[in-house]
């Protein structure tokens, strides 16, 4: 999708990542390039709004404010004023306080954590990508309101190009549960020992 | 490193593969600089070494993405790129992306590149070269009638294999006349599905052969050299596991044949740097007899590969170092009658995987990682690891090769095992117990297998 602004054509728009340290939003390249105009100390940023250029093999993406995101810039990128500053994937762009401004932030993580704790959880034994579903067309393993027994596959862990069966059961979980969540997403990469469904004890 | 040559060379890889590349651009007085996944930015091997963060730690938004990889390379001021081998090592667009981004790629031309990629315009070169085909159809199948035709003149059993098939799809056996029909319209139309193109050709099917490769190197000049063969026959689901060289079947006169003929092929294309070409060591017609049996092309792999520390091994050269070396536009340092191939060498891949749970795959950290005596340079380990490391979930499983050397097949056999018995790897299962099992049995001792199982090893 190419749009213009300011006279300047840009191939596609990429939101710039987001990570929440000590309270403050961190905002990070999306992948490596030249970036150029990053936001100065004491601007005002809101979601959706343009946060700096960068250059893609001689091509411009526009990098904007991702959703949920607003506040006050209260650090820069250190080669702000450099006419091109190489960036990796995850070099800072700017540092936000969310709090400098009516509205901050809006949800980020945390939802996830809110439902597991304290709750009975089936956690995966493999770490690497999670699949709900044995082929993408085919029924998933287990759906909400499921109720699933020991031994039972719930999950695909794709690990090193290669599909294991991850079955239900283990230490303090009952041979017997009803699914009230999916705490994952399809293809999300999971950590041995991520919480991945939210149970219920018959 | 000479005038004319690289100052800066970006790695697009990871792993045991960017070690080697790092290793040799050491010796060569070059700086590389690592593309990373942030699953492997803090890996020991990238200590002390300049590094750009490409992105997530799975390949498709890492490695294997090509944009971001030669906009990497550029922003780090490096005028070479080595892809190394697997991720985008064979993908002519990284090689073209590279060119006209002002940035030398470290392997052959885009256009013999896409030429060997592709497979009947492969086997046509390869036949007016010299070098002896698998029997079957000539080029694509226009329809059924075509293919009855083309399968009663070659005999059965057939296969049918789509142009631009891999990894296994769009493939169909047809064992009698009546199965043709069947066979390649299934065989087509699973093509249209899995790559967008339902041409077909057939070719005989060949079982129980061994798998043979013969290593070459060329400069820019029309200079090419062989480094001799290896035999991968010990392969589980196409992977190979244990790498040999010479093979220890194959006739003196086939062997010499196929040098001289696989030198011309590279020649032909106009071929630069270092590539393999993989055989079928047909035996059908000499009943089973691998030692009157015939190399059949199968394809050209256009990289250096996993297993080339075998060649390296065997010839004393630095196949890795002459890569760069000749991609920077310099004339091969050695010609054929100053290699010489000493003794035998043999290559175990070890896996992180537990062999005795169906390969399962077995990541996590390693504790513990203890490497066997080198005894005065024949044994060699090519690893990435060390002792607290964790071997991410996004990648293959290789975690070292071990290479040894000696005057015979036995006596290297019995380093090998000497070395594989001496290592410490802790915490994570490996394939160690299963390289031991092959390395004692008989039918590896007395080359009695082929590729359809693993010697000494229950299927």
């Amino acid at each position: 999708m190419t749009t213009h602004e300011n006279g300047r054509r840009f191939e596609q728009e990429l939101a710039a990542l987001v990570k929440e340290v000590d309270g403050l939003l961190v905002l990070r390249a999306p992948r490596p390039g030249f970036l150029r105009d990053a936001p100065s100390k004491g601007r005002a940023l809101r979601e959706g709004e343009r946060c700096g250029e960068l250059e893609v093999l001689g091509t411009l993406t526009k990098l904007v404010v991702p959703a949920g995101v607003a506040g006050l810039v209260v650090d820069e990128n250190e080669h702000r004023k450099l006419a091109r500053k190489p960036v990796g994937y995850g070099d800072v762009i700017a540092v936000i306080d969310p709090k400098a401004v009516a509205g901050g932030v809006s949800a980020s993580a945390g939802a996830s954590a809110a439902a597991t704790s304290g709750g009975l959880v089936w956690k995966t034994p493999l770490g690497g990508r999670y699949y709900g579903r044995p082929s993408p067309n085919a029924e998933p393993f287990v759906k909400v309101g499921d109720v699933i027994k020991t031994g039972q596959t719930v999950a695909l862990i794709e690990v090193m190009k290669t599909f294991n069966r991850a079955s239900y059961g283990g230490a303090g979980l009952p041979p017997e549960a009803r699914v009230e969540r999916v705490l994952v997403k399809e293809g999300d990469d999971v950590n041995a020992g991520d919480a991945i469904l939210a149970l219920a004890p018959l | 490193m000479p005038a004319g040559s690289f100052h800066r060379l970006f790695v697009a890889n990871r792993g045991e593969v960017a070690a080697r590349i790092a290793r040799a651009c050491d010796q060569l007085g070059i700086t590389p600089v690592f593309g990373v996944s942030e699953a492997d930015a803090h890996a020991p091997y990238t200590e002390g070494r300049e590094t750009v963060l490409l992105g997530p730690g799975r390949a498709a938004q890492s490695y294997l993405d090509p944009m971001r990889v030669v906009q990497a390379a550029k922003q780090a001021r490096c005028s070479a790129l080595h892809p190394g081998w697997g991720f985008l090592s064979e993908n002519p667009v990284l090689a073209a992306m590279c060119e006209q981004h002002g940035i030398t790629f470290v392997g052959p031309p885009a256009q013999a590149m896409a030429l060997m990629g592709k497979k009947t315009p492969a086997k046509d070169t390869a036949r007016r070269a010299g070098l002896t085909l698998i029997p079957g159809s000539n080029g694509v199948l226009a329809d059924v009638a075509a293919a009855r035709e083309a399968a009663e003149r070659t005999g059965f059993p057939v296969l049918f294999k789509a142009e631009s098939g891999g990894g296994g799809r769009g493939m169909r056996i047809a064992r009698h006349i009546d199965e043709v029909e069947r066979a390649f319209t299934d065989a087509s139309a699973e093509a249209i599905a899995a790559f967008g193109d339902g041409r077909v050709y057939m070719e005989k099917l060949l079982e129980g052969g061994r798998h043979v490769e013969i290593q070459v190197l060329a400069d820019r000049y029309g200079h090419v050299v062989h480094v001799g063969e290896r035999d991968c026959t010990v392969q589980r689901n196409h992977q190979k596991l244990i790498e040999e060289s010479p093979s220890p079947v194959l006739s003196p006169e086939e062997r010499e044949r196929t040098f001289a003929a696989a030198i011309r092929c590279t020649q032909q294309i106009g071929y630069v740097g270092a590539g393999t070409m993989e055989f079928l060591l047909d035996a059908s017609g000499s009943a089973g007899d691998f030692t009157k049996g015939t190399l059949r092309f199968m394809e050209m792999n256009t990289r250096l590969q996993v297993e080339h520390p075998v060649s390296e091994m065997r010839s004393g050269l630095d196949l890795m170092s002459e890569m760069i070396r000749v991609c920077a536009g310099h004339r091969l340092a050695i010609t054929q009658d100053r290699i010489a191939l000493r003794g035998h060498v043999i290559e175990c891949r070890i896996n992180a995987e537990d062999p005795s749970d169906g390969f399962r795959p077995s990541p996590g950290e390693i504790t513990r990682f203890v490497l066997p005596d080198a005894e005065g340079g024949e044994v060699r380990v090519d690893t990435h690891v060390a002792s607290g490391y964790v071997v991410p979930p996004f990648y293959d499983s290789l975690i070292c090769k071990v290479i040894v050397r000696a005057d015979t097949r036995e006596l290297a056999i019995e380093r090998m095992e000497r070395a594989l018995r001496s290592m410490v790897v802790e915490g994570v299962k490996t394939t160690i117990p299963m390289h031991l099992a092959i390395l004692a049995s008989d039918a590896f001792r007395t080359n009695r297998y082929d590729t359809r199982a693993i010697p000494g090893w229950p299927a």
